[in-house]
This record gives structure tokens, C-alpha cells and sequence, in this order.
């Protein structure tokens, strides 16, 4: 087990490694000064300039450059951006919460509904049940997510006027900044009208959240199905029917766990997923999250902020993808031996 | 009364090319106390049998029978919980791959005390049934030979290895203590003492406890062994059924001679060096099964008739189902 948990470090610490090489790399890549790309900073003077390469250590080999790049991005010294002059690593901080708030309730909504779905559709498999669902599933999955959210809008928007377009809260509220996460800080606050307020946050995250779920549910449930057709269809079912258990035990002693353990990580992919499509959107709901911003910066050509949304996404992704990984290792036996089969 | 008394089972399967029979009209009874051997080569549906008894197949076969009376009582006849109660408490089956039935994902302890029926516990409080649970789990591991029983409980299934998984689950069979054993293969890969010690197992049960077992298997010696009579099955036809010494000594379906010529130890009169003899081609694939006789295109004696499916015939309890038997024209 430990040896397992040291492999995923390992993998974690070296991807992590690789990106930051990479967003470096990229500097130099971008079209301009390689300083202005790292730091943010026109470089105006030649004093200034001078400064700034000495503290990127720039003259003194592309290794140690690399070395003293590695050690700002640690310390949270990620340059500022070219057109606000704010410093990116602040921007990250507050802006990534808002998107993964916004993944984050995408993901339960996709679970609590796919899951059932996908579950029911599996043990009435070739069924009229099964072939429903499969279709609405493959419907859902084809929509184009910006179609989506654009006819989302139009629909309960404009034209029957239930849900707010854009933003995240209405501007009447003030909501003090403490973790990001926008229900958490109104329920954190000491407003007089925070009713009001949670209220009109939730408003707000229904149809981000709807046009974002849609998809990640389609592919919950076909995961989820053909998962737990494979496993019902496996002898030791079959040998947990000869034992005379009825249905239900089968199903909750064996069914269930076989079928969603080995399926976790690629559950867990759909979170990747969901930030992707998170991004577009952001920019259609004017959601302010690291989506918008970082695709504003591509329309600015902001290299220091791309350098840097950049490295901050990929991380999460990776994070998240391999403590899932752990996690499922951790619970699961089976893996084990394919553990072992590869050493 | 036979306990369990099937006829004519006959079991659908649904191809692209159509619903295909891939048991037709099989016949099976097995008296109590009796050990009823089912021969046949692989492919020739033993499993299914065994798997159409419990149960355990796909809800969009078609299963049909004239008779499939447990005790007398209809088991496609009856609801789901009566026919669970059945195999829960009376019926239990070992299944082929061991360690494939076994659940990858629960430890050996958890399964096998699933399996542990409530009648065998005689305390009241839950920690001393725990108690009690795990104490009947080690001696039924004991009992098939498992002497390691802490590592083998707190195993999961592909950490043992594959003839250990196939003692357990014997353990795991005989902890609820049932009237019918249903063993699909139980020795099969294991090494000759282990299987002796196994095959004297059930035969011990046998005698002692009364335990009827259906004991499908390949392996003719130890069915020899142990068996009182035995059915021979062929591409999902009952072809030859009667006590072992009948058969052995007189077999009047091609395929049961062939089968039987095709194991040697069985021929005293064999010279060392002479060829071994054994019917040419193979099974035929559920896709292209003959019609009649599904011998036919592999039988020596086949001739026109042959197209048609041979009626049943029965002599002192020696049945089978051929229009040309072996020894018919001897007296």
C-alpha cells in the first residue's frame, strides 16, 4: 500500500515538475521579450530591465533560471498580469473558487442523476427502460455546450424571465471575499438579508449549472451502465444468486460496489471535463472564473496571465485526478494485483 | 420419488440468428442419497444445466420443461422468494472458475458468512453470533482441508491461489448444509491427492449425511469412483442415462462408447503403444447445430433416420436416445 501511495506521489510530484518546465518553456515560446513573458512587467528602463534579469537569473544559464523560476512560482511570485499590472497569483486565488464552485455543484447534480439513471438503465439492460434512457442520454450528450447555454438563456431568460443571465449575485449585494466559494461566504457573512442573498445566489447558478450538468450526466450514465452490465453479467453474481440472496442483497452486498469502484477515476475524469466546458460557460454567463479570465487574457494576448492559468488548471486537474486514483486504491482490492502484475 | 426430477428441459438462447436451443429436451433426475454423474465434453451445456436449476441465467432466455419438480414442487412454476428458500437452504452449487465466482472485491470471511444460513446459529446477541459465524466458517475450512484458515478468511479471491479458491467455495457449498450438491467441476486442475481427498469428501457426506450430488465433470475415473449412475450429455442432448456399472459395461449410444473408448485406463484390454481412439471432428458451434440426432455428422453408425430426433428409450432403468444402439441386434 505504501509503495502504491509513494508511486502516486512520485507521479504527482514529476507531472507537476514537468508543467511548471513547460509553463517556463512557453515564455520563451511567446512571441516578445521572454522578461516581459515571465514577469509581466514592459520592461521600460535598462536599469529596469537589468533588475528583473537578475532576478529571473536569466544571464546565468537557462538551468539556474529555471531553478529561480521554480522557486518564485513556489512562493506564489507568479508575475503580473500585462494588462491590469495585478499579480496573477492573487487572481488565481480568487477567481479558481468561483469555477470550481461552479464544477463542483455540476458534478453532484450529474452523480445524484446520472448515478440512478445509469444504474436502473444497466439492470434493465435491452429493455424499453434501458433503450429510453440510452437515447436521452445520447441526446444530452450531443448538445454543444455553448448551443446550450445560449438556448438556456434565450428560453428562461428572455423570454419567460425566471432566472437572471449573467453574473454570479445581483450588485445589490455586497458579499465580503473570505473562501470564494460564494454560498459559503454569504452563509459566512453578517448581512441583515442573507436569505435574500443565498437566495439570489442560487438563482444565479441554476442555469450555469444546468447547461454545464447536462453533458457530464449523459456521460455519467453510460459509464455507470455499461459498468454495471459488465458486472451483472460477471459469475460471481450468478454465484450470489446460487447462494439464494434475493435481488436487493445482491445488488447492495455485491452489484454496487463492483460496478462504481473500478469506474471512479473515469467519474473522476468527467471533473476535468466539466472545468473544460466550464470555461465556455463562463464567458457565456459572464461567470467570474478563472475560465473568463483566462480566456479575456488569450483575446489580450496577456502571456503572463496564459503562463499562469494555465499552470494553475492543469494543476488542480492533476491533483484531483491522481487523489481520486488513491482513493479508489485505497478502497479497492482488485487493483492491487494489477499493481503487482506491472512490478 | 426422485428429489429432483427434470424433463425435457430445453433452453433458449437468443442469437443473431435467432433463437438457438442450446439444451434440447434434457432429461435428469437424481434420487436421494444418489451421486448422479453428468459427462459430457466442453460445450456440451453441463454449465447451463447446472445454472437452469438455480436459476442463474439471463432473464431473456427461454427456459422450458414438462417437469422440473423439487420434492415434488415446481420450481419454474413458483415465485422468486420460494424458489431463493430453495437454493438458499436445500440446493448448493459450486460453480465452475472458482475464483471467478468468488466476489473480487469482499474478503473470503465476509462471503462465506453470507452464506452461513440463520438456522445454524443458536445464540441470541449479535457478538456472539459473530462469534459463532466465524466459528463455523473455519471448521467447514477445515473440513475441505483449508488448515490455514486466517489468512485464507481475511484473503480476497485473487490473492489465493486457484485450487484453494476451489476448496473454499466446496466449504462455502456445504456450510448451509444442503440436501443437493450441484458441483460444476469441482477438482478440476487440482492435483491428484487434493482431488481424492475431495472426492472422499463428498462421497463421506454422502453416506453419512445422505447428501445427493450432481457431479458434473470430465474426469470418467472419478466419476468411476464415486458415482451411482451418471447421464451423458452431448451438444445439449441427453444422449445415454443409467447406473454406472450399466453403462460402463454395456453402453448402447455411439457417443457413450466413444466416450468411454476415448479413456484408456478404462480398456484393460488395451495393448501398450496401440493408437487411442476417439471420434473425429468437434462439437458443433451453437450456429451451425444439425438438426436430429446432433451426433449425426460425427457418428459412425449415422444413417438417413438419423435426421430426426431418436425417441427415448428405456430398459431396466438404462435409457437412451439412438436409432441405431450398439448391441441391439445381440440378444
Amino acid at each position: 500500500m505504501l509503495i502504491a501511495i509513494a508511486r502516486r506521489l512520485n507521479l504527482l510530484i514529476i507531472t507537476l515538475f514537468i508543467l511548471c518546465l513547460a509553463s517556463y518553456v512557453l515564455a520563451f515560446l511567446f512571441p516578445g521579450d521572454a522578461l516581459t513573458n515571465l514577469s509581466g512587467i514592459p520592461a521600460l528602463s535598462a536599469d529596469q530591465s537589468h533588475q528583473l534579469q537578475l532576478m529571473y537569473a536569466l544571464n546565468e544559464g537557462w538551468f539556474s533560471g529555471f531553478w529561480t523560476y521554480l522557486k518564485l512560482t513556489l512562493n506564489g511570485d507568479w508575475g503580473v498580469s500585462l494588462n491590469s499590472q495585478t499579480p496573477i497569483f492573487e487572481d488565481i486565488l480568487k477567481l479558481l473558487p468561483a469555477s470550481l464552485e461552479l464544477s463542483l455543484y455540476a458534478m453532484v447534480i450529474s452523480l445524484v442523476v446520472g448515478l440512478p439513471l445509469g444504474v436502473l438503465a444497466g439492470l434493465k439492460h435491452r429493455s424499453y427502460t434501458d433503450m429510453s434512457i440510452l437515447s436521452v442520454s445520447l441526446t444530452g450528450f450531443s448538445f454543444p455546450v455553448f448551443w446550450l447555454s445560449l438556448l438556456l438563456i434565450l428560453i428562461f431568460s428572455l423570454q419567460l424571465g425566471y432566472l437572471p443571465m449573467s453574473g454570479r449575485i445581483s450588485l445589490l449585494f455586497d458579499i465580503p471575499h473570505s473562501t470564494g466559494f460564494i454560498l459559503v461566504d454569504i452563509l459566512r457573512s453578517e448581512m441583515p438579508v442573507k436569505d435574500a442573498a443565498l437566495f439570489d445566489a442560487l438563482r444565479h447558478l441554476v442555469l450555469p449549472t444546468l447547461s454545464l450538468s447536462i453533458v457530464t450526466t449523459a456521460l455519467v450514465i453510460r459509464l455507470i451502465r455499461r459498468s454495471v452490465v459488465t458486472v451483472y453479467a460477471s459469475d460471481f453474481i450468478k454465484a450470489a444468486y446460487t447462494k439464494g440472496l434475493s435481488h436487493s442483497q445482491v445488488f447492495w452486498r455485491h452489484g454496487m460496489k463492483n460496478a462504481l469502484l473500478p469506474i471512479m477515476p473515469q467519474l473522476a475524469m468527467q471533473f476535468t471535463v466539466l472545468l473544460t466546458n466550464a470555461m465556455i460557460v463562463e464567458v457565456i454567463f459572464s461567470w467570474p472564473g478563472i475560465g473568463e479570465w483566462l480566456i479575456q487574457a488569450i483575446y489580450q494576448r496577456d502571456f503572463p496571465a496564459i503562463r499562469g492559468g494555465m499552470l494553475a488548471v492543469s494543476a488542480v486537474v492533476v491533483t484531483f485526478t491522481i487523489s481520486v486514483e488513491l482513493l479508489v486504491r485505497i478502497l479497492y482490492p482488485l487493483n492491487k494485483r494489477q499493481f503487482y502484475a506491472q512490478t | 420419488m426422485p428429489m429432483l426430477d427434470i424433463k425435457n428441459l430445453t433452453l433458449e438462447i437468443d442469437t443473431p440468428m435467432g433463437w438457438v436451443s442450446a439444451l434440447d429436451k434434457v432429461s435428469l433426475s437424481i434420487d436421494t442419497s444418489e451421486i448422479r454423474a453428468l459427462v459430457g465434453e466442453s460445450g456440451s451445456g453441463k454449465s447451463l444445466i447446472v445454472k437452469s436449476i438455480v436459476g442463474a441465467i439471463p432473464e431473456r432466455w427461454r427456459v422450458t420443461a414438462d417437469r422440473m419438480n423439487w420434492k415434488g414442487n415446481d420450481l419454474l412454476g413458483m415465485s422468486g422468494n420460494q424458489r431463493r428458500a430453495i437454493t438458499r437452504n436445500e440446493i448448493s452449487v459450486i460453480l465452475q472458475n472458482a475464483s471467478a465466482a468468488l466476489d473480487p472485491s469482499a474478503t473470503l470471511r465476509e462471503q462465506i458468512e453470507e452464506s452461513i444460513p440463520s438456522y445454524r446459529l443458536t445464540k441470541g446477541w449479535f457478538w456472539q453470533r459473530r462469534q459463532q459465524r466465524l466459528d463455523i466458517a473455519i471448521q467447514e475450512l477445515h473440513r475441505v482441508g483449508i488448515r490455514d484458515h486466517n489468512l485464507c478468511l481475511s484473503s480476497y479471491a485473487h490473492q489465493l491461489p486457484e485450487d484453494i479458491c476451489q476448496k473454499f467455495s466446496i466449504a462455502m457449498a456445504l456450510v448451509s448444509k444442503p440436501k443437493l450438491l450441484i458441483a460444476d467441476n469441482p477438482t478440476v486442475g487440482m492435483e491428484t491427492t487434493t482431488k481424492v481427498q475431495i472426492l472422499k469428501l463428498l462421497t463421506k457426506l454422502n453416506k453419512t449425511q445422505g447428501l445427493s450430488v450432481l457431479f458434473v465433470s470430465h474426469d470418467l475415473l472419478a466419476i468411476a469412483a464415486m458415482a451411482n449412475t451418471m447421464t451423458v450429455l452431448y451438444c445439449g442432448q441427453t444422449v445415454e442415462s443409467g447406473s454406472i456399472e450399466q453403462v460402463k459395461r454395456r453402453p448402447l449410444h455411439p457417443y457413450t462408447k466413444a466416450l468411454l473408448d476415448s479413456a484408456p485406463s478404462f480398456r484393460r484390454d488395451l495393448p501398450p503403444k496401440s493408437p487411442l481412439s476417439c471420434l473425429d471432428g468437434t462439437i458443433p458451434t451453437l450456429q451451425h447445430l444439425p438438426i436430429g440426432c446432433r451426433l449425426g455428422p460425427r457418428c459412425p453408425r449415422a444413417q438417413r433416420e438419423c435426421v430426426k430426433m431418436p425417441a427415448t428409450r428405456h430398459i431396466h432403468g438404462h435409457s437412451y436416445a439412438c436409432h441405431f444402439p450398439l448391441h441391439r441386434d445381440k440378444p
